[in-house]
């Protein structure tokens, strides 16, 4: 492992590489784990191996709608960015077959909360 | 035409869902047009507007539109999915109440991932701070910044930090405060678990404004994930070089472990921690001497909580200035809220100072559960009070919650309905600080039990009129005479209720009535035989031979034998039991 240095610290930061085109985070705090996270990771990526979908499945942790976890966003091109909330096995089955595979959005159970929040820009 | 997606949502408050019925409806429209092809329609759970009936967002574009009526849907076709014409009658402004610095990362990055969080910026603040910046003119950001504790006392940051940095000491300590308590409260747990390179980042940073070269977490064992993660994150600084001899290349050198709590409330009061780290039993001292001049083995030590030094890394890499421009005159900043209670969307919330207390319950929170009429509000855990109804449009910093008689203190909200009976909550956050004290000095101790058992007698129905009198004047004493926070601040839920909801007091009292109908002892149940089916159902279900009788003649109950469990209110299908 390099130490990083006030030299290099810039460089290395180029250096990561850019999360990949399709990506799934499944939030896996305390809340989320306590509401199924482990399963819908799993199955996320189980199946997502089955059927040979080229998919980044990544954890995070809360994002503080707890009412409504396991919460999953999801990212694939060519398709809103969207937060799945209330996910179980068989919806993560769901997201992976419908969203990620013929880029359809599922229905009730996305949880659009992108009008509600600012963040703080970099 | 561009494929478009249609979001909707039937947000209407108090009536059916109807999200289905229009979701056919618009699918019908748009066949009629021939555009089922090119467009998707989806039923979402949540669109971030409530009580705004038919809400429909079109995508791309995120146009937004309220209140929709079914002869609305044809035009929202025809001119906006088609012509890209946006309605102005019908558009909605964005809702957006929240803003997010400490949980900016939450949700956001891999926790255990370190390469994250230098993506998202992370360690640029430190870089910058420990290659750039004197230890003073950190403290100078941070004064800019008005930043206030997050812990409960909002004491402003930069004086904490400014008394360590001009004590001269050959070694100084950095404490992060993840004793968090209260009950209903878990944002510092959250920030903990979602981003604890943050918190790891804002200490180092207070270490090198106060010269101190050794940190310590201290959080508590019942959080085990955020133990394991903050212990993943500091192995990982550690491996890059961002703990330990010479950071960076620089002079600057830093240490960093974790202590445990072992469950008990009053090792957040930062004497009681000190001890505890120190192997000691955790129970207060008095101060002064302040733990910024004489803390930890006698030296000099800043304690900060959790979602204070979340706050530190974004202050100093976007200045001073800009967070000193969120916020209210004295409170700048957001706070982290959990959201709890009677209310549809409950979880962490984070809002600008002086956001007011109806945004966040009806416009974040989403309103009432079950539609019920709100009661009151909670802030602050058993060191809070109450803010009833009146006060929804006040907004929420530091000095007006403490005008209203409660604390902004960790940031547990907890919102009540006209199901909560406030003697009983006053009479729960009181019980919690009982079994909580420590025992040391004699106000909390002897005054939080002989509170608790006139409350006691109260909720039973053996409250009398002198009583009121006795508990203000025991909350007096313990506010004027206790050694710590605890004992001060535990008969504060007691006198905000007395002070809002003086009538439910004595309504309890003299009228031996609990209207929220929560005192169990203050209860009558009573069979309505013109409802009763006679099906024996409570019968049954009586354990105590407090009702009789037989499926012919009907049922009695014997209001001397029943023990008030409410086991035949739950039971009975036909609602013939009265509770009252």
């Amino acid at each position: 492992m390099i130490k990083l240095t006030k030299e290099n610290f810039d460089q290395h930061k180029t250096g990561i590489p850019a999360v990949g085109k399709n990506w799934i985070k499944v939030g896996m705090s305390t809340c989320g784990i306590a509401a199924g996270a482990d399963e819908v990771y799993k199955t996320f990526v189980e199946e997502a191996k089955k059927k040979n979908l080229t998919v980044d499945i990544k954890k995070c942790g809360c994002l503080g709608m707890c009412y409504a976890e396991p919460l999953v966003e999801v990212h694939v091109e060519g398709v809103p960015q969207v937060i799945y909330g209330k996910v179980n096995k068989d919806i993560a089955i769901k997201i992976l077959e419908k969203h990620v595979g013929t880029k359809m959005l599922v229905n009730d159970y996305i949880f659009d909360l992108s009008l509600t929040m600012k963040k703080v820009g970099k | 035409m561009d494929k478009k997606i249609v979001l909707l949502k039937d947000t209407s408050i108090g009536a059916a869902d109807k999200t289905k019925e229009y979701y056919s409806l618009i699918l019908n429209l748009l066949r009629d047009q021939n555009l089922q092809d090119s467009v998707q329609v989806v039923r979402v759970a949540d669109i971030g507007f409530y009580d705004q009936g038919l809400v429909l967002k079109i995508l791309p574009g995120q146009v937004t539109y309220g209140r929709v009526q079914e002869s609305d849907l044809l035009p929202v076709i025809t001119e906006t999915i088609q012509g890209n014409k946006v309605l102005d009658r019908l558009a909605l402004e964005p809702n957006e109440k929240q803003l997010r610095i400490v949980l900016r990362n939450c949700g956001q990055i891999d926790p255990e991932n370190f390469d994250d969080y230098i993506a998202a910026d992370g360690y640029a603040a430190l870089k910058k701070v420990i290659t750039e910046y004197k230890p003073e003119q950190v403290i100078e950001q941070l004064k800019a910044s008005g930043l206030r504790g997050r812990g409960g006392a909002g004491y402003p940051t930069w004086m904490k930090w400014n008394f360590a940095r001009q004590v001269k000491a050959e070694q100084k300590y950095i404490v992060c405060n993840g004793d968090e308590g209260d009950p209903g409260a878990y944002m510092d747990r959250s920030v903990l678990e979602g981003d604890p390179h943050s918190v790891i980042e804002g200490m180092m940073i207070g270490a090198y404004a106060i010269g101190a070269s050794q940190g310590y977490f201290y959080i508590r064992a019942e959080y085990p994930l955020a133990v394991e993660r903050i212990q993943k994150a500091i192995a990982q600084a550690y491996e890059y070089g961002l703990l330990g001899k010479n950071i960076l290349g620089t002079d600057f050198s830093f240490d960093v472990e974790i202590r445990l709590g072992a469950g008990a409330f009053v090792c957040g009061e930062e004497t009681a921690l000190l001890a505890s780290i120190e192997g000691k039993r955790g129970t207060p001292q008095p101060r002064p001497p302040y733990p910024s001049i004489k803390g930890l083995w006698g030296k000099p030590t800043v304690i900060n909580n959790v979602e204070t030094l979340a706050n530190i890394p974004v202050i100093l890499l976007k200045g001073g200035a800009w967070f000193g421009k969120i916020g209210t005159e004295k409170s700048k900043g957001t706070k982290v809220f959990a959201l709890t209670g009677k209310i549809k969307n409950s979880g962490l919330i984070e809002v600008p100072m002086g956001t007011t207390i109806r945004d966040i319950v009806y416009h974040i929170g989403g309103g009432m559960l079950a539609s019920k009429g709100i009661k009151a509000v909670q802030t602050g855990g058993p060191s809070g009070g109450v803010i009833p109804k009146e006060f929804l449009d006040e907004p929420v910093d530091y000095e007006n919650l403490q005008k209203l008689g409660s604390i902004m203190g960790s940031g547990g909200m907890i919102v009540m309905d006209e199901d909560d009976c406030l003697v009983d909550i006053a009479k729960f956050y009181l019980k919690f600080c009982v079994e909580e004290s420590c025992g040391k000095c004699a106000p909390c101790r002897i005054g939080g039990f002989q509170m608790l058992s006139l409350l006691e007698n109260i909720t039973s129905g053996k409250g009398t009129a002198s009583d009121l009198a006795k508990m203000r004047r025991i909350a007096l004493a313990m506010q004027k005479a206790s050694l710590c926070g605890l004992g001060q601040t535990a008969s504060n839920p007691v006198l905000s209720t007395l002070k809002y909801f003086a009538a439910e007091y004595k309504s309890h009292i003299e009228d031996k009535k609990c209207v929220a109908g929560k005192c169990r002892y203050l209860l009558n149940y009573q069979i309505i035989p013109e409802k009763c089916k006679k099906c024996g159902l409570c019968l049954t279900n009586c354990v105590f031979g407090a009702i009789t009788g037989n499926r012919e003649q009907g049922y009695i109950l014997d209001p001397a034998k029943c023990t008030k469990c409410g086991r035949c209110y739950e039971v009975c299908k036909f609602k013939a039991i009265n509770k009252g």
